[in-house]
């Protein structure tokens, strides 16, 4: 019996299985009376003897009452816990009471008021990546009892960083949108300001946008900046000169129309004074760029940011490439020394300033949900711990089937969900290489390098295992922007291309690692035709594949922007908020993914608490 | 906005199918539960309980312990790499690294070879009180020591000392079963002819198979069984010039103790390898911090000071072990894998007072700058408080 492979459970286990003729739950019903009469210290020495009989009194009086009051939410309230669950629950609870009593209380503990037994707060968050950890520092800031959760043992789910020999590989954080400077503020620069990381962080703007590398040997530099950009088209592509000129034009009246509609909130909108917005918020980027240009080159050297989006442009909708690509110009793509990493750290810093807990290693196994209303979650150490709101930052996906479960769900919910595909994730090499960027010949920090197809051709060579002649990649070389990353004579660099991950559940296991191998030396292969000679550099490597991301994000299909952003999939057609109360979601699965998005989400699901809270 | 605005935007209707289909032939999402912990459980097990098969004696003081799952399919792993094993005694919760020796292709078990390390808690227990049939716990297989095809090459160089010939023997298994096109110079020193660890199946193996190469290396003179060309002393710059040949354009693995370190990377610098030719395996604390540079005169390792967790009483710690040994002593449970400041599973918040930490740690910048520390890989310099 489990008991026994458990040593640490056998006071408490021993119990609720020693009492004859009763189902789990009545027997552990019963169980908390003789708790309160002191019954069970007989029952502890008895069944665990030997092991307690080592202990001092004191210790084990001390646990004792810990383990007290670890039970009596139970006996008072009866938390609804799945029969099932319960002696899983009492074990582990029971271990932290045992001959270890100490392991337990690192940080395991922090009850809020003595009566009531466990952790309680008035928000959990789940997961700590960008839209957890956004929604926990204002949770904290704003005075509300906050408990986070993470699963990894660091902050920031794909806001992180992992060192290898001289080198600290950046793993998600490209180009970093919205933030703009002091004169020129951006969307995200109060987001920042507000949670005190601005003056933490040493942000490098870049003033570039991209290089990209066409299949025809078209190559090209955009420059962060609108005349700049117009200018540069305009003069490789003198037969769309007007074109280009109107197109612009019409963009930046979309943005703004966009920005009465979505962030000023028109209350009552027409045609008359949104024409654009009327006719193109619901199309793909494809079907605008072809009212506007002939050239299919162009379209193609335009849109090379769709890879920070997901789909292609016949799929991609018009209104998000659109604020992306105005995003970046206007406000110029923008760096963090150290990396997302320290953005992630900074975030979790001001957390704890504010008096929030962060538990690591430690993820949600269990939302529970009464009638309709979240009451805790339950870690995956089987601890409860009560709270009213629960913003999770797991996916969408997790979050409903695993942490709460379809009985406690909606029919709803799962049918709105049916309509969404599970986005794309990547295969990312990491490199680091003994040569500086010069000496290797990488010139620019972000270079996108296309596939010998269309557009549409590599979207599909994302659903196919390795790296084709199809496939696009996006080469960005870190140490031009952060010399910090490894030291100087050296060079950091990241070389990704989108993938979804359905063709690595088919690869064997023991076929794994080699065919993450064959994926990054033909996308070595593939940079190496733009910047030769880069592979006989090479110091360390890591590659990273989609199962790698669904390892450590614990999302479906390593999916690290979420669902699909079709414009189905828009925030205007499914609902953010789930039908649970108390319940919200943050980060990529609850709008769409990105860096700028997801920061932005957190913050949004907080304040909605906070609403609630009454604050 | 609202649905009866959005109505009237051009498309509305067309992406309204659109949701309808999806809806309608796309995925019930339901039939996801448990879905994603199990592809994590199949790769990358947080826990995995394993049972000894069999006991295998190596030498007077290694043993090999032949591993298998009961209950589930191995995860597979890559030559080279280790199973951290989680143990306890009494009160203490530990873990200790042992490199895999079987080769991966093998999937029916996993071979540690582990051998005595003087007064070592588990080492000891694994060689004296461990008996076929009972169960370890360990992490899955982890670790970055592997053959990376993609820029590696085939032309490999094995520096091994006493235990660390552990991964190489599943890199050589490996190559020479599946016959990889790869050519290997194994060197492997050891004090004494007797702790020669898998002599026997090394000298097979390289009188049968002409890409591989076995050089013993012994530091004390004494006779090998069976018989077999060795050499005297260390590994020398003079012996790696004349075992290797031309140096250029091989890949030299080095596993051991962290002295082989030192003084094997020494003399291939000094034979102009570049480093990126050097790689180099993890091998947990070594055995005298007080001799590494920036370690503070005034403290001896015997130095003994508190540590507070942050809500529980003090425990003692000593200058010359890490943070993570006086912690575990103490009864804390602290999550670990490498032990070698590599991995930053053991990662604490340093609340208040200084540590030592060696130059081999990988610690994040964003980690330095907020005050964490690997626990691993940190050792108390004065009074500390941290938080777990
Ligand atoms: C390789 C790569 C490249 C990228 N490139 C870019 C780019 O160039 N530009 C850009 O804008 N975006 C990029 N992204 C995407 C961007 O990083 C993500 O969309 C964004 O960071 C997601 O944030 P999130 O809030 O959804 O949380 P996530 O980062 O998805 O984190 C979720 C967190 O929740 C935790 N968690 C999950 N389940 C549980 C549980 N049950 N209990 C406790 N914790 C749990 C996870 O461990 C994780 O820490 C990239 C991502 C990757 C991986
Ligand atoms: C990646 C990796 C792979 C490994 N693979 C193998 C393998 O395949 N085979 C193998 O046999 N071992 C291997 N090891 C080493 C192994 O993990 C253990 O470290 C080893 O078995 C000793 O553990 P122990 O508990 O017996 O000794 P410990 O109890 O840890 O003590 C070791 C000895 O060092 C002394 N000591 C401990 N800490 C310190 C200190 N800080 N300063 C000075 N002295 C100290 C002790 O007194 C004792 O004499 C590997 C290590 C790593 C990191
Ligand atoms: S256990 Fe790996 S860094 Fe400490």
């Amino acid at each position: 019996m489990a008991a026994r492979t458990a040593p640490e459970a056998v006071p408490l286990f021993a119990i609720v299985a020693g009492l004859p003729g009763k189902t789990e739950k009545s027997a552990f019903l019963t169980l908390v009376p003789p708790v309160l009469t002191g019954e069970v210290v007989w029952c502890i020495l008895f069944t665990g003897c030997i092991r307690l009989m080592r202990m001092r009194l004191a210790e084990l009086l001390e646990g004792l009452v810990e383990l007290l009051e670890w039970l009596s939410p139970w006996a008072e309230r009866r938390v609804p816990c799945s029969v099932r669950r319960l002696p899983w629950a009492v074990r582990r609870g029971v271990g932290r009471v045992g001959p270890v009593g100490r392991v337990g209380r690192v940080g395991r503990m922090k009850p809020m008021d003595k009566e009531r037994v466990m952790s309680r707060y008035d928000v959990i968050v789940v997961g700590a990546g960008n839209g957890g950890l956004t929604a926990a520092a204002t949770l904290a800031k704003a005075g509300v009892a906050t408990l986070l959760l993470e699963r990894h043992s660091v902050p920031g789910g794909c806001a992180t960083s992992f060192c290898r020999g001289r080198f600290e590989f950046e793993v998600a954080l490209h180009q970093l949108s919205g933030l703009g400077t002091a004169e020129n503020p951006g969307p995200l620069r109060a987001v920042f300001e507000g949670l005190e990381v601005l003056d933490q962080l040493d942000l490098i703007v870049m003033e570039e946008l991209y290089r990209t590398v066409g299949p025809d040997g078209m190559e090209l530099t955009l420059t962060a900046d609108r005349n700049a950009v117009i200018a540069e088209l305009q003069r490789r592509f003198p037969h769309e000169k007007e074109a280009i000129a109107a197109f612009f034009e019409f963009l930046a009246a979309f943005f703004m129309e966009v920005v009465g509609l979505f962030y000023l909130k028109d209350p009552a909108p027409s045609r008359d004074s949104y024409p654009r917005a009327f006719s193109c918020l619901l199309k793909t980027t494809q079907e605008v760029l072809d009212q506007f240009f002939k050239d299919p080159v162009l379209c193609r050297a335009l849109t090379a940011y769709w890879g920070y989006l997901g789909l292609p442009p016949r799929r991609m909708p018009f209104v998000d490439w659109a604020m992306m690509f105005l995003a970046y110009i206007e406000y110029k793509p923008q760096h963090i020394r150290g990396g997302s990493q320290m953005l992630s750290a900074a975030l979790a810093d001001t957390f704890l300033k504010y008096g929030g807990v962060v538990r690591y290693n430690c993820g949600a196994a269990r939302i529970v949900v009464r009638d309709g209303q979240v009451e805790g979650v339950v870690d995956d150490q089987g601890e409860l711990h009560l709270a009213k709101h629960v913003i999770s930052n797991a996916s969408r996906i997790t979050t409903y089937a695993d942490l709460i479960g379809r009985e406690h769900l909606p029919d709803a919910a799962f049918a709105e969900m049916r309509g969404s595909s599970i986005g794309a994730s990547a295969v990312t090499v990491y490199a680091g290489f003994d040569q500086s960027p010069d000496a290797l010949g990488i010139t620019h920090t972000t270079t996108f390098i296309g596939g010998c197809g269309s557009q549409d051709e590599e979207y599909e060579a994302t659903r196919r295992l390795g790296c084709h002649d199809t496939t696009g990649l996006a080469l960005t070389c870190y140490t031009r922007m952060d010399g910090g990353f490894s030291p100087p004579g050296t060079t950091q660099a990241a070389l990704i291309m989108l993938q979804y991950a359905d063709p690595w559940f088919k690869v064997p296991p023991e076929q794994y690692a080699a065919e993450k191998y064959k994926a990054a030396d033909a996308m070595l292969a593939r940079a190496e035709a733009v910047y030769p000679g880069l592979r006989d550099h090479l110091e360390e490597m890591e590659i990273s594949s989609p199962i790698t991301h669904l390892r450590y994000l614990g999302h479906p299909g390593g999916a690290f922007y979420g669902f699909d952003q079709h414009v189905k999939d828009s925030a205007s057609f499914v609902s953010p908020k789930p039908p649970v109360d108390g319940l919200y979601l943050a980060g990529a699965w609850a709008t769409s993914g990105g860096f700028q998005p997801t920061l932005d989400s957190g913050v949004r699901a907080a304040r909605q608490v906070l609403k609630q809270l009454g604050k | 906005m609202k649905q009866e605005i959005l109505q009237q935007f051009d498309g509305y209707q067309d992406v309204m199918k659109e949701i309808e289909a999806a809806r309608k032939f796309g995925t019930d999402y339901a039939g996801f539960k448990g879905r994603v912990a199990a592809w994590i459980d199949r790769y990358h097990p947080a826990r995995l309980t394993l049972r000894i098969g069999d006991i295998l004696e190596e030498t007077a003081s290694t043993r090999t312990l032949r591993l298998v799952a009961p209950d589930r399919p191995l995860p597979p792993f890559q030559a080279g790499q280790y199973l951290a094993l989680a143990l306890r005694f009494g009160q203490v919760r530990t873990g200790r690294p042992y490199s895999i020796s079987s080769s991966p292709r093998n999937t029916g078990y996993y071979d540690i070879t582990v051998r005595r390390v003087p007064d070592g808690l588990v080492s000891g227990h694994l060689l004296d009180h461990v008996r076929v049939g009972d169960a370890l716990e360990s992490a899955g297989p982890a670790g970055t020591f592997v053959h990376n095809p993609v820029f590696h090459g085939n032309a490999l160089v094995y520096i091994a000392g006493g235990s660390g010939i552990a991964p190489f023997m599943s890199m050589i298994r490996e190559t020479l079963d599946c016959g990889l096109d790869r050519d290997i110079l194994l060197l492997y020193g050891n004090r004494a002819a007797d702790d020669v660890i898998f002599h026997a199946e090394l000298t097979r193996l390289a009188s049968r198979f002409e890409n591989f190469r076995y050089v013993p290396v012994l530091e004390e003179r004494g006779a090998l069984n069976p018989p077999w060309p060795c050499q005297k002393g260390y590994i020398t710059r003079d012996l790696l010039r004349e075992a290797v040949g031309d140096l250029t354009c091989r890949m030299f693995y080095m596993c051991g103790p962290a002295a082989l370190y030192d003084f094997c990377r020494r003399e291939l610098e000094a034979l102009g390898v570049p480093p990126r030719r050097i790689r180099q395996e993890a091998y947990g604390p070594p055995n005298h911090i007080s001799q590494y540079p920036g370690w503070p005169e005034a403290v001896t390792e015997d130095a003994t000071f508190r540590v507070t967790v942050k809500g529980s009483a003090p425990i003692p710690a000593h200058a010359g072990e890490t943070l993570l040994t006086a912690l575990e002593r103490g009864g804390f449970a602290v999550p670990s894998q490498c032990r070698s400041g590599e991995c930053s599973l053991c990662r604490v918040r340093l609340v208040s007072g200084a540590v030592y930490q060696p130059p081999t740690v990988l610690l994040r910048a964003a980690d330095r700058r907020f005050g964490y520390i690997h626990s691993c890989a940190a050792y108390p310099l004065e009074d500390l408080c941290v938080e777990v």
